[in-house]
């Protein structure tokens, strides 16, 4: 039955060089289990080998790709079953990979942007004592994703999701004295175990109904289920992925997490993790192509959060918090993008591959800048850093254009697309998605504008200011073990975009996973003129950024007599606010309540009984009273009281 | 000849050694009555083996006053160690160890 | 009837066959006490101390090598007796597999008693007169727990008693109330004991035998009068009960636990519980099973009381081993709940239940020997505060002994509770086991209360220190804890072993 199923899903067992694919998984487990294991041992190498084991997982990586666009188009899609993981009575959950082009897609980036991460935080942390402990974790991290992208069910799936929660978690505590650090990674924590929450019940639902986890049984069977079920499974696996991904409405944990180091920021917080979201729900495609509604969700979601993720962004003065900002306002493009269905989900992952290397760039950037500005995030405190750093504003440059969509780099093959296929989209949707999506483009071209006029343009602010812990600031260009990863993730930026798409290449080489790509239905404008008119876009926002903070020198401390629009922006555009009142609020009411009830009612009774109980046993304690007279009346009474019922049982 | 008499007498005996041991203070004697309890016992026993026709009854007579004599020589060596330190055999001296 | 005694001694006497190998751990457990005798009169006073300690180790290590080289052939061969265990000494004694895993059991907390009596540097106040003791005890246990008549019976029931009341007097310091232990605990004993013997002759008249299987026959069926079954069934009973300190049986053992050396009182709690109710089982099993529904309320009600007297008493003790005691009557308690439960997993969950209760006392016994303040053993509770601070790795391991005696999972104790409680379940007595399980809540409370001490509270100023223990304390109390562990994590093998074969008559 099963074979059967696998053949109908064309699934083949794994042959030749998939056969070792289990390496994947191995080999940043083996480095992480050295480096915790091996205590401070490892201190003085710890760093190398972590470094090593990503780079040989990328290179493995790479290898299967290559031996797999070498197949046919039928056969790309291969399981390694490994073992039998959770046999219990009638759930039986099988450990198994899948290769298909989709997870070989995630198992490069991951491992290529990881790969480089992980050399650039060799630098990085180079003045961090724990930094041993650092790569461990990166390792960790990285181990948990690939098996998130590898497993071959929802369960494997959820594994790897739960493990890089946890990765996440530990990194972004990693420097756990700061109070700020600790209460993020608390804070991401609870609000990704809300969306985890819908991830498992969505699993419940599919083993309720179904009978099985794996990919290949639920996509051969979810054709069964009634219209609500599918819909049901469809919004919590959007919750799980919103959870995971910082979307909205469980967007706030995300900026917050930019506590954790740099590096972090880059590979969990901007290129991987987050768009493990995005990977949920184009990895579910034939669950979505069945609900249309489900599917009208998500671009909502989408929708809304690359609009909220934008405007904010405008606001803040942290450099990392903006680009955590735009980060969630692309994911949100992403969202939309795979929310479209066929039409859309190679979009999604083009964008979240060209975004991958662009934001990892910027962010990697962003942390050369406070590598060399004594970890000042305030861009207030910036300001002409470019002839201090010309690599990083040449890197950083490159990833600021690909993001803004300026022509012919990366983000403007993917995004762009993204915007034409919401445009394609039926009546009033084409137009609010598409033009929301439009408006995106000027936002972010004035947000991303402001950041770099802010720190690598203007009065060199920084002469005249001492950072926090009373340091001068001497902005010095970073080492070339941050910059060579930097200017790889440059060039990434600058070709990644037309590369994958032209001619179709990656929609063509996803195919297998994800369904053809579909054209955009009608789109109202022809498809020049939607480039002319985000272009147009573009260059309002960037004119709008120089006008605003271009122009005039930027004043060192945050003007308080603003705009509503401006003071919304800065307070998350409520989103802390809108948690605290409509689930903190109530759920501590709720709380209190029940001490109360549990500290009056329960409590009462419970000290009520303790207290008889030691009443009665302090006064019936006197009845031992040490003389063995008595203890002889007392067995005789009982043993009277014993034969006594006993004859009376017999003859009564 | 009627058993019944026997065992009323052993019965009696018996009740007579449980009383002795809740009202008599003085070790020696509650360990005598204790004593006597035993020796109820045996008559029970001797009177048993008679009405079965046994001689099973009787031979545990003797084991039983075997078990009493070894009981005899371990509680009058307790209650020997406890009049050397407290000079008084008065059961109800011995009272610290109580509630 | 003089002619009739005459020819009878006429008749060719047959000795009975005795299967020495069944016996052998008795018969060598016996034979190296009369050994300890002749040491304790020959050999010089300065060597003894040694001498006994190794004739005493030798005579359990050896018992354990012929029991276990028993049980092997006995596993070996097979076949319909083979199996199940062989009755010898023409039938007094029965050999069965409860019998063997009691005897095992009894052993092995032996060598456990064995290493805290033997431990001078922290203890160190009793004579070597208490070796010998120690194994005629040790002997007369795995005899009650073997023996398939009810005179067998009483003897090993005097050959276990009387050594334990000589033991409970013989500490140097803290002389009184030791030797008042020793008395309270032989009057009352012997008091028992009568009863016990009372019981004997009843039953004696009414089957005409005291051997168990014929008592089981005459009461299916016989003309006798049931007043003469019941009424010695209940007095016999009482004497079994009293020596498993079963409540309102147990008056004895909250004097006698606290006034007897610390570790005798190990001994006394975990061996003779183990013996007391290997007897039970079997008299229960063998000789009452056909009147079962005649007594098992009156033992119901024995239960509940046992249960709520250890309970509710243990609340306000002030005094650890006090406290212990009425833990071990709530706990005798339990194990009657089991016994009376007429099934194999009854049997089988008891044998379980008192080999772990047996572990884990014996290392709380170990700890408590520890706590000493200038006068001795520093046994009140209000010393104990704080303990945590001072001494965190003692207060660790006592806090684990005593959730293991409150049945906490990952301890052997919530693993005994269980399948007890499942047993009597099975066996329809579900409003048995919710008293129980409320007055296990009940008993959770004390244990909990002096977790709390230890480790909520600020240490007394003049609070006791924690000796450095000998290495036979240590090596006492990790094993009791490791097996307290082990059977709350891995019970399978012991569980299996328990429910290998019933009782043979």
């Amino acid at each position: 039955m099963t074979h059967t199923l696998l053949a109908a899903e064309g699934a083949l067992p794994a042959a030749g060089v998939a056969q070792s694919a289990w390496l994947l998984l191995a080999l940043p487990l083996f480095g992480a289990a050295v480096l915790l294991l091996g205590g401070k041992a490892t201190n003085k190498w710890g760093h190398l080998l972590g470094c090593a084991t990503v780079i040989l997982a990328f290179v493995y990586g790479l290898t299967l790709f290559l031996s797999t666009t070498s197949l046919k188009a039928a056969d790309r899609i291969q399981e390694l079953h490994l073992f039998s993981w959770i046999p219990v009575d009638s759930l039986s959950i099988d450990f198994g990979l899948r290769l298909d082009p989709l997870s070989l897609t995630f198992v490069l980036l991951i491992t290529g942007v990881g790969s480089l991460i992980h050399v650039y935080s060799i630098g990085y942390m180079s003045h961090d004592t724990d930094r041993r402990k650092f790569f461990a974790y990166l390792n960790l991290f990285v181990a948990a994703m690939l098996l998130l992208v590898l497993g071959n069910g929802f369960v494997t799936l959820y594994f790897g999701w739960e493990g890089v929660g946890l990765a996440s978690y530990l990194l972004i505590a990693f420097w756990q004295h700061k109070p700020a650090a600790a209460t993020a990674a608390k804070k991401a924590f609870l609000m990704n175990r809300v969306g985890d929450v819908g991830l498992a019940v969505a699993i419940f639902l599919m083993w309720a109904n179904l009978g099985t986890t794996q990919y290949t049984e639920v996509f051969a069977k979810i054709g069964t289920l009634d219209g609500g079920t599918v819909l049901a499974i469809s919004l919590l696996l959007l919750l799980g992925a919103c959870g995971k991904s910082g979307q909205f409405p469980l967007q706030a944990w995300l900026p917050d997490a930019m506590e954790g180091p740099t590096p972090v920021s880059a590979l969990i917080h901007a290129a991987t993790m987050v768009t493990a979201g995005v990977y949920l729900i184009a990895r579910s495609n034939p669950i979505y192509d069945l609900t249309a509604d489900g599917r009208l969700v998500v671009t909502i979601i989408g929708t809304v959060t690359l609009l909220i993720g934008c405007v904010i962004g405008c606001a803040y003065d942290d450099i990392k918090k903006v680009l955590a900002y735009s980060t969630v306002s692309q994911i949100g493009y992403m969202i939309l993008g795979v929310g479209l269905g066929p039409v859309g989900y190679a979009l999604g992952i083009t964008h979240l591959l060209t975004h991958g290397f662009f934001k990892a760039g910027l962010f990697l950037g962003a942390g050369s800048v406070m590598h060399g500005m004594n970890d000042e995030v305030d861009m207030r405190q910036y300001g002409g850093l470019a002839k201090k750093m010309p690599i990083t504003f040449a890197t950083f440059g490159l990833g600021y254009l690909a993001l803004i969509g300026f022509p012919f780099l990366s983000g403007f093959y993917s995004k762009d697309a993204i915007i034409e296929a919401a445009f394609g989209q039926e009546g009033w949707r084409g137009w609010v998605f598409g033009g929301a999506a439009m408006l995106g483009v000027a936002l972010t071209a004035f947000y991303m504008t402001r950041l770099m006029l802010m720190t690598f343009f203007g009065e060199q602010r920084w002469k005249n200011l001492k950072s926090s812990d009373g340091r001068d600031y001497h902005p010095h260009e970073s080492p070339a073990v941050m910059t060579v990863p930097m200017i790889i993730l440059a060039v990434g930026s600058v070709f990644a975009g037309f590369l994958l798409t032209n001619g179709n290449f990656l929609a063509n080489w996803l195919e297998p996973s994800l369904g053809e790509l579909k054209e955009a239905g009608h789109p109202p404008l022809p498809a020049a003129a939607m480039t002319a008119l985000s272009l147009g876009l573009m260059v309002v926002g960037v004119g709008l950024a120089w006008l605003f903070v271009g122009r005039k020198p930027v004043p060192v401390t945050k003007p308080e007599r603003v705009s509503w629009v401006v003071r919304a922006a800065r307070a998350d555009l409520y989103g802390n606010k809108l948690n605290e009142t409509l689930f903190a609020k109530p759920g501590e009411a709720l709380t209190k309540g029940l001490v109360i009830a549990d500290d009056k009612a329960v409590d009462g009774t419970v000290t009520g009984i303790a207290g008889a109980l030691a009443f009665l046993s302090s006064r019936l304690r006197r009845t031992q009273t040490g003389f063995v007279r008595s203890y002889a009346l007392t067995m005789l009474g009982g043993s009277v009281l014993v034969v006594a019922a006993l004859l009376m049982v017999r003859f009564s | 000849m009627t058993p019944t008499y026997y065992l009323l007498l052993s019965a009696l005996l018996f009740s007579i050694g449980t009383i002795g041991v809740l009202v008599r203070r003085n070790a020696i004697v509650v360990f005598m009555c204790i004593e006597l309890m035993l020796n109820a016992v045996n008559l029970t026993l001797v009177t048993f083996a008679r009405v079965n026709g046994q001689l099973d009854g009787q031979v545990m007579a003797f084991f039983v006053m075997v078990v009493a004599a070894a009981e005899v020589v371990v509680g009058l060596a307790i209650i020997m160690s406890i009049f050397r330190t407290r000079r008084s055999a008065s059961v109800d001296d011995s009272n610290l160890l109580k509630y | 009837m003089q002619e009739q005694f005459l020819a009878q001694a006429q008749q060719q006497v047959n000795a009975p066959d005795i299967a020495y190998g069944a016996i052998a751990p008795v018969l060598i457990v016996l034979g190296f006490a009369c050994l300890s005798v002749l040491v304790e009169a020959f050999v010089a006073k300065e060597r003894r101390w040694g001498l006994q300690i190794g004739v005493a180790a030798a005579a359990i290590v050896l018992a354990g090598a012929s029991l276990a080289a028993f049980i092997s052939s006995n596993d070996a061969a097979g076949g319909p007796t083979g199996k199940t265990g062989v009755t010898t000494l023409a039938g007094a004694v029965s050999v069965d597999k409860p019998a063997l895993f009691l005897w095992g059991t009894l052993l092995a907390l032996g060598v456990l008693a064995l290493l805290l009596i033997a431990d001078r540097t922290v203890g160190g106040d009793m004579q070597t007169e208490v070796f010998p003791l120690f194994l005629f005890a040790l002997g007369g246990m795995m005899v009650f727990c073997a023996a398939n008549n009810l005179l067998t019976m009483f003897i090993a029931l005097e050959v276990l008693s009387l050594p334990l009341y000589l033991m409970c007097g013989l500490a140097r310091k803290r002389r009184l109330i030791s030797q008042e232990a020793a008395v309270k605990y032989f009057l009352l004993g012997a008091f028992a004991s009568a009863f016990f013997l009372y019981g004997l002759a009843l039953l004696y008249g009414y089957a005409g035998s005291v051997k168990l299987a014929d008592i089981a026959t005459a009461a299916v069926g016989t003309d006798r009068s049931d007043t003469l079954l019941f009424g010695g069934l209940g007095l016999l009973v009482v004497g079994l009960l009293f020596k498993g300190s079963v409540g309102p049986f147990h008056t004895w053992t909250p004097d006698v636990y606290q006034g007897a050396p610390t570790s005798v009182t190990a001994f006394m709690a975990a061996c003779t519980k183990v013996a007391a109710f290997g007897g039970i089982l079997r008299v229960l099993t063998v000789a009452f099973q056909s009147t079962q529904w005649e007594w098992r309320g009156v033992l119901w009600g024995v239960a509940i009381a046992s249960m709520a007297i250890g309970a509710i008493f243990g609340l306000t003790q002030t005094d650890v081993k006090r406290m212990i005691a009425y833990s071990s009557v709530a706990h005798a308690g339990f194990l009657l709940v089991g016994a009376i439960a007429m099934n194999t997993d009854g049997l089988s969950s008891t044998l379980f239940y008192l080999l772990a209760y047996g572990f884990t006392t014996i290392a709380s016994f170990g700890v408590i020997s520890l706590v000493r303040s200038g006068s001795g053993e520093a046994t009140d509770l209000s010393q104990w505060a704080g303990l945590a601070k001072r001494s965190p790795l003692l207060a660790g391991v006592f806090t684990f002994l005593l959730l293991a005696l409150a049945g906490i999972p990952l301890t052997s104790g919530f693993i005994g509770k269980f399948v007890v409680f499942s047993a009597a379940l099975r066996d329809g007595m579900a409003p048995l086991v919710v008293i129980a399980l409320v007055f296990s809540a009940v008993a959770a409370f004390f244990y909990l209360r002096v977790v709390v001490l230890m480790y909520f509270s600020e240490p007394a100023e003049d609070g006791p220190t924690v000796s450095v223990p000998g290495a036979f304390t240590t090596v006492a109390i990790t094993l009791g804890t490791f097996v307290t562990l082990l059977l709350g994590v891995l019970p399978g093998f012991v569980l299996n072993w328990a429910s290998s074969g019933g009782f043979l008559s």
